[in-house]
């Protein structure tokens, strides 16, 4: 059937074997690709009697109908596998050019299990899969390690761990394309854990279109869209992600110091408005994408990919600190180390806080902008201060006696949107299935820019409504794969007609919004499975008891409760956050 | 005195990161902020009303409506379509 390639790479390390078999095509048709496909197959595979660095984890690589077509954005691809940072259910996903490679090499899913006896890494091109001795990578940072198995964006891409993933970071990501990252909840962590140092592809296949003549009208379609938005022929090349920064401040809802504050007063200093004129050297764009926002930024000592939005707030208010280049620096210390900038900032942040309270012997202090690099090193390979804080905020603040100072949901560090400025976005942390995660639905769009339509970023009434539907669409658009941000100038409408015109089969916007709910569920279900209950979908005691003592969010907590009950039965679930038996089955999920 | 903060190309076309001005209201405001800086009419304003997308706090919460009064601390900030995260 055109969209898939109808086949799985199954590769177990442990054997240094792999086979290939057929995809179960009534699977494909309901879970589509990308994170809805990866879940079901975790379902199956990894139970709650699985340590997520176990060789019994699996590293599950997909990408989905669209990838590699050369629909807009086409160039994400997922891994999915348990979390070692939350032990929930994960899925990370990607931009760059890896993941169109991995569909042109005619796969749609690659499971990787076992652990080998020795560091290995492996090469495929097309049907001709290659162990190889990775003795000598072992130990070498991303880009080293990139450049060596040579990285050429449109033809043979590496995917790889740094020294982080090796030393079991729970919050080491994956690298793939130099500079583009599988980051949150520590997939580098279990790829390190089963010595898997990089995967190689290099692929042939042209994906097969059902509907060559209709696909062609919606990519020209699309493209005039995309080319009339605002928000994505403008506000994102110029400015890119980073330029949310001067808002978020503005209307309280920045994170600062640790969330002790919502505005943060270097907020101007560390601004996408800042980074263009100052460090910015140009623009790059992943595979198939005219959007174009990635930034490509220059210091004295630098020149890398980014920062994006997050990671300039992670590095920068959540820790005061209002130097961009040492920021900038940061970040990319973070891509060649092979660690997630959003839980490596908070942590340093929670560490800061923890240490000027006396809690921590550390003279990490906010504001101090040297101790960034050092401190972000010192994680990667475990060593002085970093052995405390390489897996994460919760980890550490719990080692110190103070749980409550880690600003993490489900123990995933929260990104940049202080909640308390937006109830909505607060609902959104608490019940993301991956943990805090801006990932899983955002609630800046209607709560602060207006997109699509303005709503009172206050309101706790009615706010699941706009939780829910933002949750499963943000569910289908990671199963399509595509990127968000095609989301802002395109419709889901165009999403659902696409896949038709490429699959073949008939989806409609209702249906692929049924298919988020359906993934949205099946995680839950995981998470459940797993142990998690009604107790689990909280924010840090913080956001629920401590309000702001000035700016515009001044005197406000996350009114989580109600907002939970409503959006419990908004989700056809129990009082307890449980699918009720007929939810599951409406979905096709009976038996679950 | 009440001020006008710009952010991202509005600040290009404006020449400025931000203009003093002194009005009653919110609507009054604008109307002066773009008879002093043309440019930005077309940006912001369409048949007398916001543009879609663009965001115009007072003091750090929405502006839902023109005729909101505005006072000598006052700090009013406009923001063309942004997009991120």
């Amino acid at each position: 059937m055109a969209g898939w390639s109808e086949k799985i790479l199954d590769i177990d390390l442990s054997k240094k074997t792999y086979k290939t078999y057929p995809l179960d095509m009534e699977m494909a048709r309901l879970f589509i690709g990308g994170r809805g496909l990866g879940a079901r197959l975790l379902w199956e595979m990894v139970g709650p009697e699985v340590d997520p660095l176990s060789p019994e984890n699996v590293l599950i690589f997909t990408n989905g109908p669209l990838t590699g077509t050369g629909y807009q954005t086409s160039n994400r691809f997922s891994v999915s596998t348990k979390s070692p940072l939350t032990g929930t259910v994960l899925d990370a996903n990607s931009g760059g050019f890896w993941g169109m490679q991995f569909k042109k090499a005619g796969y749609d899913v690659m499971i990787v299990r076992g652990k080998a006896e020795r560091p290995v890494w492996i090469e495929i091109k097309n049907d001709e899969i290659t162990f190889h001795d990775a003795s000598e990578l072992w130990g070498m940072r991303v880009f080293a390690v990139t450049q060596k198995l040579g990285q050429n964006n449109n033809k043979r891409n590496v995917l790889c761990i740094g020294p982080a993933g090796e030393n079991l970071s729970r919050i080491a990501s994956i690298m793939n394309d130099r500079e583009r990252a599988l980051a949150r909840g520590g997939p580098g962590a279990v790829m390190g854990s089963k010595n898997l140092k990089a995967i190689v592809v290099e692929g042939k296949e042209r994906p097969a279109i059902n509907d060559p003549e209709r696909f062609k009208f919606l990519l020209y379609e699309t493209r005039k869209l995309l080319a009339a938005s605002p928000l994505t022929s403008q506000a994102l090349p110029e400015f890119g992600t980073v330029v949310l920064m001067n808002i978020m401040n503005n209307i309280g809802a920045l994170a600062t110091r640790n969330h002790q504050q919502t505005q943060f007063e270097g907020a101007e200093a560390i601004s996408g408005e800042e980074l263009t004129e100052k460090y910015l050297v140009k623009n790059a764009s992943c595979w198939a994408c005219p959007i174009g926002c990635t930034r490509i930024s220059k210091t004295e000592k630098v020149e890398g990919e980014g920062p994006e939005f997050e990671s300039t707030w992670a590095f920068g208010a959540q820790c005061g600190i209002d130097d961009l280049p040492a920021i900038i620096e940061a970040n990319t210390l973070c891509n060649d180390l092979g660690l997630d900038t959003i839980s490596a900032g908070s942590t340093i942040a929670c560490a800061m806080e923890l240490s000027e309270k006396g809690y921590m012997d550390s003279d990490l202090r906010f504001g101090r902008a040297d101790q960034l690099a050092p401190t972000i090193e010192a994680m990667a390979y475990r060593k002085d201060v970093g052995a405390d804080l390489a897996d994460g905020s919760l980890r550490l603040a719990t080692k110190y006696g103070h749980t409550e100072l880690s600003m993490s949901a489900k123990g995933m560090e929260m990104p940049a949107y202080d909640p308390r400025g937006m109830q909505g976005q607060g609902l959104l942390y608490a019940t993301s299935n991956r943990g805090g995660c801006h990932m899983r639905g955002n609630m800046v769009g209607p709560e602060v820019l207006g997109l699509p339509k303005m709503i009172d970023r206050f309101q706790v009434q009615g706010k699941s409504s706009f939780v829910i539907l933002h949750q499963n669409v943000s569910a289908a658009i990671d199963s399509l794969v595509v990127c968000k941000f095609t989301n802002m100038g395109v419709s889901d409408e165009y999403f659902a007609r696409v896949l038709s015109s490429v699959t073949g089969i008939q989806y409609d916007t209702g249906e692929l919004t049924r298919v988020g709910e359906r993934v949205w569920n099946l995680e839950r279900m995981y998470n459940l499975r797993e142990g998690f209950t009604r107790k689990d979908d909280t924010l840090p005691p913080r956001l629920l008891n401590d309000a702001p003592t000035d700016g515009p969010s001044k005197g406000w907590v996350v009114q989580l409760e109600p907002m939970l009950k409503e959006y419990y039965r908004g989700r056809g679930w129990d009082e307890n956050g449980v699918p009720k038996p007929k939810k599951l089955a409406d979905l096709g999920l009976a038996g679950l | 005195m009440p001020f006008v903060k710009l952010y991202a190309n509005l600040r290009k076309l404006a020449g400025t990161k931000e203009v003093p001005i002194t009005e009653a209201t919110i609507g009054a405001v604008l109307n002066e902020l773009v008879k002093r800086n043309p440019p930005l009419e077309d940006v912001i304003l369409e048949n007398g009303r916001l543009r879609p997308h663009i965001v115009v706090t007072l003091n750090g919460h929405n502006v839902i409506d023109f005729n909101m009064q505005v006072s000598e601390q006052d700090v009013i900030a406009i923001f063309p379509p942004i997009a991120g995260g």
